[in-house]
C-alpha cells in the first residue's frame, strides 16, 4: 500500500506519517500545531476553539502573529512550545486549536 | 518609631518564588516546589521590620487577573476586598516578558505596588541584563532586584515596600491603549459605569469595563447581582463588539487586549531595560535537557528508571539505620520489662507506647531517605516534566493534566499525603474532572502507608524490596486511573478540558532547600507519631485490654499454673516453658475477649475470605483513623501475646512466624490497605472540598473495591 492509498483511507494518520517520513515536507508546515513534527521556529496564525481557552492562551502570550519555537513535538499528542521566554506544555486538544506555519 | 501594622500581599506568576520569599520573611515553612500550582489558597504570616509590624499574605500564582481559574479569583478577590497597603509583585527576571503581563494588570487596577525582580542570578546566567532603574522609571513604581532563595536584596525590598505602604502617594490606575476600536468602546462603557458608580466600591471603572470586554464570568455575575438592568445593557454592548471582531478578525477582544499588553511590555523592555548578552535564539540548557528527558520514547523509560532508582536508594541506604531503630525500641522494651512492676501500666507502656508508636517511629530513617529523594526530584523541576509526560496517559483515563500534581502530592512516588493532594485539585476547572481526581488521589501510597508497605514487603519479600515497592507503586497508579475511568464513564461523565502548563526551568537544588524539605516532612511524620498515633495507640491498647477475662476463666488459668508447678517442680526448665505457654494463651484469650477483639472477631467470618484473622481486622479498623495506626496496632496486637519484650523480635519477624500470615496474605493485606477508605482527616477534607455525600461515597466505594480486590488476591493466590 502506498502513502497515497493510505491517505485515501485515513488521511490524518497518513499525513502525519508522510510528514514525518519526509521531513523535508515539514519545513513549510501550515496547519494545527499537533500535526507539526519538526522542532524549530514557527509563527502562530490562528487560535480556534472555546473562548475561555483562547483567552487563557492569549494571557500566556500565545497570540496570532507571535513567533514561537517547538521544542518537543509529539506528533498529535502533547508538545513543548517555547514562547515569550517560557516553556509551555500543551496537550493535544490545545495544540489542535493552534494553527501555525513554519518560518 | 511607628508601630502601625502594615499589610502586604505577595503576588506573581506561578513558580516566581513567592512562597520562598514568604518563608524567608516570616520564618514559616510553607511548602515550596519547583513546579507551578503549589499554593492554591492564600497564607498569612507576620514579621517585624525597622519597628513596623508587617502582616504578609502569600497569594496563589496567576498569569492574569481574569477569572479563568480559582487562583485568579482568589488573588483578585483578596486584592479588592482586603486592599493591602502594598502589593509585592514577584517577577521572575529570567522570564521577565511573561511575568510583566500580570504587572500590567496590577497597574490597571491601580493597586499600590512594588516589583521584586527575583532570580537575578538565573537571568544573569542566561545572559539577560536588566536595568532596574530604567524599568522603575518607565513603569512608575519601585523595582528591587532580589534573589529570594539566598535572601539577597530582601531587606531593601521590605524597606522600600514599607515606604510605598506609608507614603501619601495616590495610586491611580494606569491606562494602556488597546487600539482605536477597543479604546472607543472602553470609553463608552467606562462612562456608563461611572455615571451610576457601578461596581465602583471594588474596581476602578475602566478596569471593570476591560473585564466586561474580556467576558470575565465573575465580573458578569457581580454586575448582574449589583444592577441587572445596567449589567444586561453592558453585556449586550460587549457582545456586539465581540461579534464584530470575530467576523472581521476571527479573534475575541481578550486576544486583542492581551496583544496590546504584550506590546506595552515589549515597548518598555526595548527602551534599554533588557539586553541580551547571548544570541536570543539559543536554547537554554533546560530546553536541551527537556529534549531528552521528555522525549516521547526515552522520557517514560527514564521516568520509570528514576522511580526505581529512588526506591533502590531508599532501601539500600536506610537498611542499617532502620535496624538500629528496631534494636533501640527492642532494648527500650527490655528496660521497661526489667524495671517496671507487672501490671496495667507496664502493659500500656510496652504494648501501647513502645510497640505501637515505636513501630511507626522505627521507619523514620527510611522515610527521611525517601523524602530526600523526592525533594531532589521536586526542587530540580523534574516532577513538572513527569506531569507533562503523564498528561497523555491521564487523558486516556478521563483525567486532566492538572490532575497529575494532586496524584504526585498524594503519594504518586510514595510518601506524600492525600490531604494536600485533595486540596490541590482546586486547580482543576472542570467540576467533573476535579471530582474524579479528588476521589482517586487517596489510592496513592501516602507517607502513612509507606511504613506498612515497607514492613510487609520487608518481611515477606526481603530479597526484592525495591522491586516490590516499585510494583506496588505502579499498582496504585493503575488502580487509581482505572477507578477514575470508571467514574468518568458512569457518575462523572463529561467532556475533557484542555491542559496547559508552564514548565519551570531545571534548577540545581540547594542543600539547604533539600534538608528543609526533607526535615519538614519527616518532622510532620514524627509529630504525628508522637501525638495522634500515640493517643490512638493508647486508646486501642485500652480497647484491646478491657474488659479482660471473666473471673472464672482467670481462675482456670491460675489452676493450670498451680497444677504445673506441682507436677513439674523437679524440672525447672520444662516448668518455665509450660508456664510461658499458659501465659501466652491467657494473653491471647484476654485480647480476644477485649472490646477490640470482639469487634475483630465479629468481622472475621467475612474478612477470612481475604485471609484476615480477627487480629488483622483490629489493625485495619484502626487504620480508618490514620494509616500509621495499622503498624502501631499490629505492633500492639502481636506483642500482647508476647511475654519477653526484648527477645520477641521485630514486628516483621513476628508476622512471618505467625501461622495466619504468609506471602499471599501479605499481598492481600497490602492491596486492602492501599485501597480501602481514606484516613479520617482525608475524608473530612474531601467533604470540605465537595460534600459529605462524596466523602461517604469515597469511604464505601474504596472499602468495597479494596475488599473485593483482596478477596481475589487471597483466593487466586491460594490456588498456587
Amino acid at each position: 500500500m502506498t502513502f497515497r492509498d493510505l491517505n485515501k483511507k485515513c488521511s490524518c494518520l497518513a499525513k502525519r506519517i508522510q510528514q514525518c517520513k519526509k521531513k523535508g515536507n515539514c519545513i513549510r508546515h501550515h496547519g494545527p500545531l499537533s500535526e507539526n513534527c519538526q522542532t524549530g521556529k514557527l509563527r502562530i496564525c490562528k487560535i480556534t476553539g472555546d473562548r475561555k481557552e483562547c483567552a487563557k492562551m492569549a494571557a500566556l502570550g500565545v497570540l496570532p502573529g507571535q513567533e514561537a519555537e517547538l521544542l518537543c513535538p509529539q506528533n498529535g499528542s502533547q508538545c513543548l512550545l517555547k514562547i515569550h521566554g517560557g516553556t509551555l506544555s500543551l496537550d493535544q486538544q490545545t495544540s489542535n486549536n493552534i494553527i501555525v506555519e513554519s518560518v | 518609631m511607628s508601630t502601625k501594622s502594615i499589610t502586604m500581599a505577595l503576588a506573581g506568576n506561578p513558580n516566581a518564588g513567592k512562597t520562598t520569599l514568604f518563608n524567608n520573611l516570616t520564618g514559616a515553612r510553607q511548602h515550596v516546589g519547583n513546579y507551578p500550582g503549589i499554593t492554591v489558597d492564600h497564607k498569612e504570616g507576620h514579621f517585624k521590620h525597622d519597628g513596623h509590624r508587617v502582616s504578609i499574605t502569600d497569594l496563589p500564582g496567576t498569569y492574569s487577573l481574569t477569572a479563568y481559574s480559582v487562583e485568579e479569583i482568589v488573588t483578585r478577590d483578596f486584592l479588592t476586598s482586603q486592599k493591602p497597603d502594598v502589593v509585592i509583585n514577584i517577577v521572575d527576571a529570567s522570564n521577565i516578558e511573561r511575568n510583566l503581563y500580570l504587572t500590567t494588570q496590577f497597574l490597571e487596577m491601580g493597586v499600590p505596588m512594588i516589583i521584586a525582580l527575583n532570580m537575578m542570578d538565573v537571568a544573569k546566567d542566561r545572559g539577560l541584563e536588566i536595568r532596574t532603574e530604567k524599568l522603575s522609571e518607565l513603569l512608575g513604581i519601585p523595582v528591587v532586584p532580589i534573589i529570594a532563595r539566598s535572601g539577597k536584596g530582601t531587606d531593601e525590598l521590605i524597606t522600600q515596600a514599607i515606604g510605598v505602604a506609608t507614603s501619601s502617594r495616590v495610586w491611580e490606575p494606569r491606562d494602556i491603549s488597546y487600539g482605536e476600536d477597543l479604546d472607543e468602546t472602553l470609553m463608552d462603557i467606562t462612562a456608563t459605569i461611572e455615571e451610576v458608580s457601578f461596581l465602583s466600591s471594588d474596581y476602578p471603572s475602566r478596569y471593570a469595563a476591560i473585564k466586561y470586554l474580556e467576558h470575565d464570568d465573575e465580573m458578569l455575575r457581580k454586575g448582574q447581582a449589583a444592577n441587572p438592568e445596567l449589567a444586561s445593557k453592558l453585556e449586550q454592548s460587549v457582545t456586539e463588539i465581540s461579534d464584530h471582531l470575530q467576523k472581521t478578525m476571527e479573534v475575541y477582544p481578550e486576544a486583542i487586549i492581551a496583544d496590546h499588553r504584550y506590546g506595552f511590555i515589549k515597548g518598555i523592555l526595548r527602551q534599554g531595560v533588557l539586553t541580551h548578552k547571548f544570541d536570543t535564539d539559543r536554547l537554554y540548557t533546560s530546553d536541551k535537557i527537556d529534549k531528552v528527558l521528555t522525549n516521547r520514547l526515552l522520557g517514560p523509560v527514564i521516568m520509570l528508571l528514576i522511580l526505581f532508582g529512588l526506591y533502590q536508594f531508599t532501601f539500600t541506604w536506610s537498611e542499617l539505620p532502620v535496624a538500629w531503630m528496631a534494636s533501640l525500641f527492642g532494648w527500650l522494651g527490655g528496660v521497661v520489662e526489667t524495671n517496671l512492676a507487672d501490671g496495667m501500666f507496664k502493659s500500656m507502656i510496652i504494648s501501647g507506647v513502645i510497640d505501637g508508636v515505636g513501630g511507626v517511629l522505627g521507619f523514620v530513617p527510611l522515610i527521611m531517605f525517601m523524602f530526600f529523594g523526592i525533594a531532589v526530584l521536586e526542587d530540580s523541576g523534574y516532577l513538572a516534566r513527569v506531569a507533562f509526560m503523564m498528561d497523555r496517559v491521564f487523558h486516556l483515563f478521563g483525567l486532566h493534566g492538572s490532575s497529575v500534581m494532586p496524584f504526585i502530592v498524594s503519594g504518586g512516588i510514595a510518601g506524600g499525603c492525600a490531604v494536600p493532594g485533595v486540596m490541590a485539585t482546586r486547580t482543576l476547572r472542570s467540576p467533573k474532572e476535579r471530582m474524579a481526581t479528588l476521589l482517586t488521589v487517596p489510592f496513592m501510597n501516602c507517607g502513612a502507608k509507606v511504613p506498612v508497605l515497607v514492613l510487609l514487603i520487608g518481611a515477606f519479600f526481603a530479597d526484592h524490596k525495591a522491586l516490590y515497592m516499585f510494583l506496588f507503586t505502579m499498582l496504585a497508579w493503575f488502580v487509581a486511573l482505572v477507578a477514575a475511568k470508571f467514574l468518568r464513564m458512569t457518575v462523572l461523565r463529561g467532556e475533557a478540558t484542555p491542559f496547559v502548563m508552564e514548565l519551570p526551568p531545571y534548577r540545581f537544588p540547594t542543600l539547604r532547600g533539600l534538608f528543609i524539605h526533607t526535615w519538614e516532612r519527616t518532622w510532620q511524620y514524627i509529630k504525628k507519631a508522637g501525638t495522634v498515633i500515640l493517643g490512638i495507640s493508647i486508646l486501642l491498647w485500652a480497647l484491646m485490654t478491657f474488659p479482660g477475662l471473666p473471673q472464672s476463666e482467670l481462675d482456670q488459668f491460675e489452676e493450670r499454673r498451680v497444677q504445673l508447678q506441682t507436677t513439674l517442680t523437679e524440672k525447672p526448665g520444662q516448668l518455665q516453658a509450660a508456664l510461658l505457654v499458659v501465659e501466652q494463651e491467657e494473653s491471647g484469650a484476654t485480647l480476644k475477649n477485649s472490646i477490640a477483639g470482639k469487634v475483630g472477631s465479629f468481622f472475621e467470618p467475612v474478612s477470612s475470605y481475604a485471609g484476615f484473622d480477627w487480629r488483622t481486622n483490629i489493625a485495619m479498623l484502626g487504620g480508618f483513623a490514620a494509616k500509621e495506626v495499622i503498624i502501631s496496632t499490629l505492633g500492639t496486637v502481636y506483642s500482647m501475646g508476647e511475654v519477653d519484650a526484648e527477645n520477641s523480635g521485630s514486628l516483621g519477624d513476628r508476622l512471618v512466624n505467625d501461622p495466619s500470615w504468609n506471602a499471599v496474605v501479605a499481598v492481600s493485606a497490602l492491596v486492602f490497605i492501599m485501597f480501602y477508605a481514606p484516613c479520617f482527616v482525608t475524608v473530612v477534607c474531601i467533604a470540605k472540598e465537595s460534600s459529605w455525600k462524596w466523602a461517604f461515597f469515597s469511604m464505601t466505594f474504596n472499602t468495597f473495591f479494596a475488599f473485593l480486590a483482596s478477596v481475589a488476591v487471597f483466593q487466586i493466590g491460594g490456588l498456587f
